[in-house]
């Protein structure tokens, strides 16, 4: 496509028309023609420069047209051809630049990444592809950064799942724990009501045994129902919210409440009056 | 799925491994062929082959078959009783009843070969859907011959999953058929009952993430509800129509106190059957001090399930200002007459968020329209979740026992008893209502599934994964819903 690429930087600011076989003539202000059979026009840095220049000047390639900046630029031989296809070049390059956080459209990295003397397409080319590259690494470091969000937040996620999980077993466990005691303690009244069964029916022997007509009441050893309820906390270690209070009908009616919350509706103890003289008449000792 | 440090107190022998592969079944089982065919079967062929699916028409008793078992009495009592402790069942009881000798299947199914032994093939399947036809149409002597006959057949919660499901399925049928179940007072939970059912559960959770995740996505959908106004009123009330034991409030007291979502405060209530007396008391306590240990500030009440029927919402104290959260799950659909009243009533209190828990199919099921056809769903419903449990666990396994009859089979039975109620024949499904009352679903949060996603990871089943299905988060099994999880406003 095209000739030799080669390059030099006119100290003077000036460019010159470079031919293929390396003559270099000065021109002022001129446009570089490559020399083989289609004379095409190579975009130095200096054109460029000149043409982005006049290109900000005029408000940024989406504003400036190839006419307005030919005017701008003013630069001899430069047709709205050469001009239409340049801009739109530089106007992709610029958007794959934009994209990029980092890297702007400037123009200098344009510029320097020139100086190998490419021509217009490929300096161009080499341009977007620098710019493509520093892009691609801004790509690439938002992208770790993602994923490391991602795996933070899933590691978010696991730990307060584990945290809930062990709430819920924790609960779990304890609702167990309560159940299981409130078997033992039913198991307890039940042991209980057979303790004060027993109780009451070696009495009722001894009573029966021990008087032969009269009673009396010295001798008798009839328990009255607070000694009873004593003898059966102590048996059964009962809590100790009736313990101090034992003895007086209140306690009586405090383990009858609390019995009947562990036995619950469905299961209401009924001790029968067989005992007759120091029950009472519903379930109250346990 | 051992996640948590286990309990001192379980003192049972678990033999619970994590990565039991579906084919590990071991000898007490049918032969593993059959296991193979049985897996290549699907629903749909079964139930063309017995001519039950929608197209076909019922023949009744087409096939007369003996059992060669009347020899062996019966191994487990048939009664709707429970079993009993745990400790108590014999392993044996369980294993040696499975009645049906292996036999060399090529085809596997060949239903009207029967000579005088079973072939392992479904015609209790048959003979439950006879009983469903004769209930529905009102023949209940005949329904009773069949279901004695069944009862021969169906001995004991053991074999696949389809067999242990129609097991629970003919149980469930024989309540209803004797009538122990309707109108009539239900007895309180006795103490034992409760230890069994706790137990249940907690098992439950160890071995499947179906209740975890119910309970976890419900909970994400609240806590996303509440943390997305910040300047609302500090207090929360929700209102659980399904409160069981209270679990899932151990986790969400837990993220409240830490995240301080409603400056620590915490009310709910819960509607409640009457039944349940003893187990809410011990709800209550024990949230109570679970609340007080996290320092939340925490109120709970109950409501009796007959008062709400009755009253609907007005049954509730609501206080001005609270910001309230509406948790429902097919068990007030169940009692309820009409889902649109509900719904209407629903919007009058203003929730902030609504969710739904469907664990029981509840949108496949409900929307079936006949008893025969609710029959059928659920028992394909409750077969998917029995096998999602042999995944978890091997054959045989007491946990899994303990979890099928104190968690599942109540369940089962309540969902056969509502499927012949048809108190909800023509309703609208709930979708329906929610969509007719005015009510738009809110997108669960990525939190939510990733916490699903991490659930399953950490259940190590295969064969559960995560899926989204319109608004819902679905807990599927090999492709089917088993909890489908959605939240909705006003």
């Amino acid at each position: 496509m095209y000739s030799a690429i080669r390059s030099s930087l006119p100290l003077d600011g000036s460019m010159g028309i470079e031919y293929s076989d390396g003559t270099n003539l000065p021109v002022d202000a001129c446009l570089v023609l490559t020399t083989d059979p289609k004379p095409r026009l190579r975009w130095t840095s200096e054109l460029h420069e000149r043409f982005v220049d006049a290109v900000t000047q005029l408000g940024g390639p989406d504003k400036a047209t190839p006419k307005t900046i030919m005017r701008t630029m003013g630069v001899k031989g430069l047709t709205l051809y050469h001009l239409k296809s340049h801009l739109q070049k530089f106007r992709q390059g610029r958007q794959s630049c934009k994209e990029s956080t980092e890297n702007s459209k400037d123009v200098s990295c344009v510029a320097e990444s020139q100086d190998t003397g490419s021509s217009s397409t490929s300096s161009l080319r080499l341009a977007a592809q620098e710019q493509n590259e520093s892009y691609q690494v801004t790509e690439a470091l938002r992208a770790q950064m993602e994923v490391q969000r991602r795996l933070h937040e899933q590691l978010e996620v696991q730990r307060r799942l584990q945290l809930r999980i062990e709430a819920q077993g924790k609960y779990l466990q304890s609702i167990l724990e309560k159940a299981c005691k409130a078997i033992e303690d039913q198991a307890v009244a039940f042991a209980g009501l057979d303790a004060a069964r027993e109780e009451l029916s070696e009495l009722a022997i001894k009573v029966s045994s021990g008087c032969q007509g009269t009673f009396d009441t010295t001798k008798m050893t009839v328990p009255s129902l607070s000694e009873l309820a004593v003898a059966i906390e102590h048996k059964n270690n009962c809590s100790a919210e009736s313990s101090s209070t034992v003895g007086s009908p209140v306690s009586a009616s405090l383990m009858k409440k609390r019995y009947r919350g562990v036995l619950g509706n469905g299961e209401r103890l009924v001790m029968g009056h067989e005992a007759g003289w120091v029950m009472p008449s519903s379930s109250s000792l346990g | 799925m051992k996640v948590q440090a286990s309990s001192p107190q379980d003192n049972q022998p678990s033999n619970t491994t994590n990565n039991t592969n579906s084919t590990d079944n071991t000898t007490n089982q049918l032969p593993s062929m059959d296991e193979h065919v049985m897996r290549s079967m699907d629903w749909d062929s079964i139930m063309k082959e017995l001519e039950l699916d929608d197209d076909s028409t019922p023949n009744p008793l087409k096939t007369e078959f003996t059992t060669t078992e009347s020899a062996i009495g019966p191994l487990y009592a048939v009664d709707s009783n429970l079993p009993g402790f745990p400790d108590q069942i014999q392993p044996s009881d369980f294993d040696s009843s499975d009645v049906y000798p292996g036999q060399n299947q090529t085809s596997g199914y060949a239903f009207n070969s029967l000579d005088s032994v079973d072939n392992g093939g479904f015609d209790f399947i048959e003979d439950l859907i006879r009983v469903v036809d004769c209930v529905e149409s009102d023949e209940l002597q005949l329904a009773q011959v069949i279901l004695s006959r069944l009862n021969q057949r169906l001995r004991s919660p053991t074999g696949r999953p389809l067999q242990r499901a129609a097991f629970y399925f003919k149980e469930a049928l024989g309540s209803l058929l004797t009538g122990s179940n309707r109108n009539q007072t239900r007895l309180l939970s006795s103490w034992t009952e409760i230890v069994q059912k706790i137990r249940a559960v907690k098992e439950f959770s160890g071995i499947s993430p179906i209740p975890l995740f119910s309970h976890f996505t419900a909970n994400q959908a609240i806590l996303d509800s509440l943390s997305s106004q910040q300047s609302s009123s500090p207090f929360v009330h929700v209102v659980d129509f399904d409160i069981g034991f209270g679990g899932q409030y151990a986790s969400l007291m837990r993220e409240i106190a830490e995240k301080s979502i409603s400056s620590g405060f915490l009310r709910v209530t819960a509607v409640v059957a009457e039944e349940c007396a003893v187990e809410t008391r011990l709800v209550k306590e024990n949230l109570t001090q679970f609340a007080a240990e996290m320092k939340i500030r925490f109120q709970i009440e109950f409501v009796l399930a007959k008062t709400f029927e009755m009253l609907s919402f007005k049954a509730i104290r609501f206080v001005d200002g609270e910001r309230t959260v509406v948790l429902i799950s097919p068990a007030i659909f169940r009692r309820l007459s009409g889902i649109g009243d509900f719904v209407n009533n629903l919007r009058r209190v203003s929730p902030k968020v609504v969710i739904f828990v469907d664990g029981e199919g509840w949108t496949e099921i409900a929307g079936a329209g006949s008893f025969r056809r609710e029959f059928v769903a659920a028992l394909e419903f409750y077969t998917m979740v029995l096998e999602s449990l042999d995944a978890a666990a091997p054959p045989g396994d007491l946990v899994k026992k303990i979890v099928e009859a104190f968690v599942l089979r109540p369940k089962i039975a309540a969902a056969v008893e509502t499927a012949a109620d048809r108190r909800n024949a023509g309703e609208m499904t709930w979708r329906e209502a929610f969509c007719g009352a005015g009510m738009r679903s809110i997108q669960l949060s990525q939190f939510a599934v990733f916490q699903a996603e991490c659930l399953l990871e950490k259940a190590q089943v295969r064969g559960f994964h995560v899926a989204k299905r319109q608004e819902e988060l679905v807990l599927c099994w090999h492709g089917r819903a088993l909890v489908a999880t959605s939240a909705w406003r006003f």
